[in-house]
């Protein structure tokens, strides 16, 4: 070789390597200590003694043999399989109605099905009592003996889950391909073989997604059955009960490894779909329009406005009850059900320190979800670190709000923990809700990063300008919308959850949402159910707030947009 | 005139993901100023050979030097190199200016010098008004002339393009392919490309690099590549070419079909290979007669179709009953004149130096190569030997 070479650069320090290795590295740290050993201490919990000291199974073999708590197990599957029956068929034809007829008001009926994602687990649940309950309105119509049991629990759920699994439904019926329905008609295919072969396959895995995404939050709840399950107990409620009631920790920690079972099988067989569902549209698919057929039309108006009357009437059930005087003697319209400070649950202290948690958690958790989410999707160095953080990051979704919260307990209240100082403050709620609800706010940040072109580091880095400068001038303006999206979810899921909270509030940080199941639980109902309307109005401000901020924001910076 | 020192070298590139061997022992040597073209089918490793040089890819084995550096461990933002992208990679919320004037904000150059430097890249463009501009308000034409314009403004060594014209249609390729060139010789920037397009390769390329399965199958300028393929591969790649599976008899005589034939070739003593020639260099006959067997390979064959193909005609001849169909392309004015009709038994003829003859790949060990070639050299090379005979 006849070129002379200088002495090869060696590799200096690279700051940028650096700044990104420390980036990941502070994530993995993050969520292993607020996420996996929290767990892990709980599963150990789980074979220890009162004394701490390891008795193998025995818990678990205590549990077993007795069988007024194993009977929570069926109750649990029971409650799970037919709310996710009625929710999941309910929300197929109501998604099928938005995306494939021509039924008008689409936009309206929609806009209506997301209310229940304003209002907390146990609004549904009051308003049934007072629908259905000894002194409800309706109480001669209810096919069943009682409403306190699996029949309200059931329809407070439903309530609950319905806008859920309508979600999903939406997106998998909206990916449909024109071209095959053309061709469908070209070989003159009648209409139900059409909607076998073509429109069934197209959304079998989005509607086997929402079977697993609706099993899972209903087996796991706490709030509904809390409230209105009466003697039927679950296993969210058992934990409770154990844990509070008892001051069983040990056997708290064995329900929730049982607990934790199911959700997460049904997690793992769910990301298995997930899998099949992103290669099932290609690029050059043509969008269907839907056409009109007045009879059909007409029937899916008929049922679509009947599901909505049913949601309607739920939460306007709960805000009548709230501004009556004393029910069902004295009928006359008041507000003294707001006087919260009269109350069980930290008055309206408790609002107000629900409204300064759910800030922070909105605050916070954006930036960590976003920077987390970034370093997965765009970041070279660390591999295997990366792959950790995906997976830690999927985790939660699994991990039932109840368990998670009694995992805190058991981790962050052992003396010798240097983590122990959170305990009892504002910090380890924001904490817990923040990982309570990370999977979701995670998937939306990767979808939208995913959606940027992976060339724009490259890029970068040819001309020479560090990672970070491209994040805050490209990426997070590109990101913004969903960067939005995620804060708004945060804030309105902290306002309203229940059962990741329930054990880590301290005299201090009581909750809104606790205090709606306090107040409920000391007999102050009606209370109750005013608070959880403030709640709910408070999460639809916010949301009001985030549409015009976005609608500014996106007015003001996102110019380039427009064509 | 001294032969200028190489610009960069690649030495032994070596890349696998997972059971797939992306680069094979990737040797090259470019020189400063040139056009290169990597040209090949998908996934046969063009594309990883561009990311290594740009440090996106880390490769296991081997040496990249550029400039008399080794920077076969540097991060890509320690290297001097461009890039411009198929998917064009414009930053959509900033303008054109901005996008232009990216990678000089940290250069600590004064903003009026900035401002101009993007005003005369904008020129060389031939976009001068477009500065306030986003992205997404410009044609795809002109949204890669700003790519390119972006990856120019540092002032890199080295440009590196990845398929650029591929998103593009065929009327804006053609001209593109033009501005870049002509910005190319300008600049006098030494140039890498990447492309499957065989025509962008022979028309903008200096020299153009033939890959399959992660080697480099020829290096050579676009009429070397095109007139002397060294290997069936590169053959049945580029450009049109009959390819006719034969068996050898001896040093001058092929099995074609059932058929023996005599061949103007000196044939290497294995058994088994293909006989090519393009579609171009046939010449149709009247007869057989006063033509020398000893410079042409000369045969019978019956026109089954024509295909009008604008600028020239494509016969369609059967030739042997068990080979393939062999391809004739003509002027449209010299079909006029002879204006065979279909079913007619044709003479045609090849010149000797437009036959290849390529022997089975797997076959080379076991034939002696030539017996007119002494040295044990690589297949390639004997191949191209045996072309050019």
């Amino acid at each position: 070789m006849s070129v002379s070479l200088r002495l090869s650069t060696k590799r200096g320090f690279d700051t940028e390597v650096w700044l990104q290795r420390a980036v990941v590295a502070v994530g993995v740290v993050f969520l292993l200590l607020t996420l996996l050993f929290p767990l892990l201490t709980m599963l150990v919990k789980s074979l220890q003694n009162r004394a701490g000291e390891f008795i193998g199974l025995g818990n678990f073999t205590a549990y077993f043999s007795n069988p007024s708590l194993t009977e929570s197990i069926l109750n649990s599957l029971t409650i799970a399989v037919w709310t996710t029956l009625i929710v999941v068929s309910t929300a197929f034809v109501f998604a099928y109605a938005l995306t494939r007829s021509g039924m008008a008001g689409k936009k309206g009926l929609r806009l209506l099905t997301m209310l229940p994602l304003f209002a907390p687990s146990l609004l549904p649940a009051l308003s049934m009592i007072y629908l259905f309950g000894n002194q409800g309105l309706l109480k001669d119509w209810l096919p069943f003996d009682s409403i306190y049991g699996p029949v309200g629990i059931i329809m407070g759920l439903s309530f609950w889950a319905f806008p859920h699994a309508l979600m999903i439904l939406v997106t998998a019926f909206s990916n449909s391909d024109a071209r095959l329905y053309e061709a469908a008609k070209s070989m003159k295919t009648p209409p139900w073989r059409v909607f076998l072969t073509i429109t069934l396959p197209s959304v079998r895995y989005g509607l086997m997604n929402t079977i697993f995404v609706i099993f899972t939050l209903t087996i796991t709840d706490f709030g509904v059955a809390k409230v209105i399950g009466g003697q039927y107990n679950v296993l969210a409620t058992d934990i409770y009960k154990q844990v509070v009631g008892q001051q069983n920790f040990q056997m708290g920690a064995v329900v929730s490894v049982i607990l934790l079972l199911p959700a997460l099988v049904s997690f793992i067989v769910e990301r298995r779909v997930q899998r099949h569902q992103s290669s099932q549209l290609s690029a050059r698919a043509v969008p269907l329009q839907p056409t009109a057929s007045p009879l059909r039309d007409h029937l899916l108006t008929l049922f679509c406005t009947l599901v909505c009357g049913f949601l309607l009437l739920v939460v306007g059930m709960a805000v009548y009850a709230s501004v009556i005087t004393f029910w069902p003697y004295n009928m006359g319209l008041s507000l003294k059900n707001y006087n919260f400070d009269m109350m069980d649950g930290g008055g309206w202290g408790s609002y107000f320190n629900s409204v300064q948690m759910a800030t922070w958690t909105a605050l916070i958790g954006t930036a960590v979800v976003f920077l987390v989410a970034y370093m997965s999707e765009k970041i070279k160095p660390m591999p295997t670190a990366r792959k950790l953080l995906q997976l830690l990051a999927m985790l939660p979704m699994a991990v039932p709000g109840i368990v998670l919260g009694l995992s805190y307990i058991f981790f962050f209240n052992q003396p010798n923990n240097p983590l122990n100082l959170v305990y009892g403050t504002m910090a380890i709620l924001v904490l817990n809700t923040l990982v309570h609800f990370y999977t979701v706010c995670h998937l939306t940040a990767v979808t939208s990063l995913k959606q940027i072109d992976n060339e724009f580091e490259a890029v970068s880095a040819s001309l020479k300008v560090p990672f970070y400068t491209t994040l805050r001038r490209v990426t997070l303006p590109l990101a913004l919308p969903a960067v939005l999206d995620i804060s708004v979810y945060l804030f309105v899921n902290a306002m309203t959850t229940v059962s990741a909270v329930i054990f880590l509030y301290s005299a201090e940080t009581t909750l809104a949402s606790v205090a709606v199941m306090h107040m409920d639980e000391a007999g102050d109902t009606a209370p109750a159910a005013a608070m959880a309307v403030l709640l709910m109005l408070t999460s639809l401000v916010a949301k009001g707030l985030h549409w015009l901020i976005s609608h500014r924001i996106l007015q003001r910076t996102q110019r380039w947009r427009q064509r | 005139m001294k032969t200028p020192s190489p610009y960069l070298q690649i030495q032994h590139l070596r890349k696998s993901f997972g059971n797939f061997t992306a680069l094979d022992d990737i040797s090259l040597e470019i020189n400063e100023g040139e056009f290169i073209c990597f040209l090949g089918p998908s996934g046969c490793g063009k594309t990883t050979l561009l990311r290594a040089i740009a440090g996106l890819e880390q490769q296991e084995e081997g040496r990249i030097v550029q400039a008399g550096y080794d920077v076969s461990t540097l991060p890509p933002q320690q290297r001097d190199f461009g890039i411009v992208f198929q998917s064009y990679a414009l930053f959509p919320n900033l303008t054109v200016s901005e996008n232009i004037a990216y990678g000089l904000a940290n250069m600590k150059i004064p903003r009026a010098e900035r401002e101009q430097r993007v005003q005369l890249l904008l020129d060389q463009i031939h976009l001068p008004d477009i500065g306030n501009k986003f992205p997404n308000q410009l044609s795809g034409g002109q949204q890669q002339r700003v790519a390119l314009a972006r990856a120019l403004a540092t002032e890199p060594g080295l440009l590196l393009l990845d398929e650029p014209l591929s998103a593009l249609d065929a009327r804006v390729r053609l001209h593109l392919r033009q501005e870049i060139c002509s910005l190319q010789r300008k600049l006098g920037i030494t140039t890498i490309m990447v492309t499957h397009d065989q025509d962008e390769a022979l028309t903008m390329a200096d020299r153009i690099v033939v890959m399959d399965h992660g080697r480099i199958a020829q290096i050579g300028t676009p009429e070397a590549i095109y007139q002397q393929p060294a290997t069936e591969f590169v053959a049945r790649f580029v450009g049109n070419m009959n390819l006719l599976p034969a068996r050898v008899l001896n040093h001058n005589q092929l099995m074609l079909g059932g058929t023996p034939r005599q061949v103007p070739l000196k044939l290497p003593l294995c058994d088994e290979g293909v006989l090519g020639f393009r579609p171009e260099s046939v010449q149709l006959h009247e007869g057989p007669w006063g033509l020398d067997r000893n410079e042409r390979f000369i045969f019978q064959a019956q026109l089954n179709h024509v295909h009008f193909m604008g600028a020239f005609v494509r016969l369609e001849m059967g030739f042997e009953a068990e080979l393939p169909q062999v391809h004739v392309d003509l002027p449209v004015e010299q079909m006029a004149q002879c204006a065979p009709s279909a079913g007619q038994p044709l003479w045609l003829s090849v010149p000797k130096h437009a036959l290849k003859f390529y022997p089975k790949a797997g076959h080379d060990q076991a034939c002696p190569h030539q017996l007119t070639k002494p040295e044990n050299m690589p297949m390639d090379v004997a191949a191209m030997q045996v072309v050019g005979a």
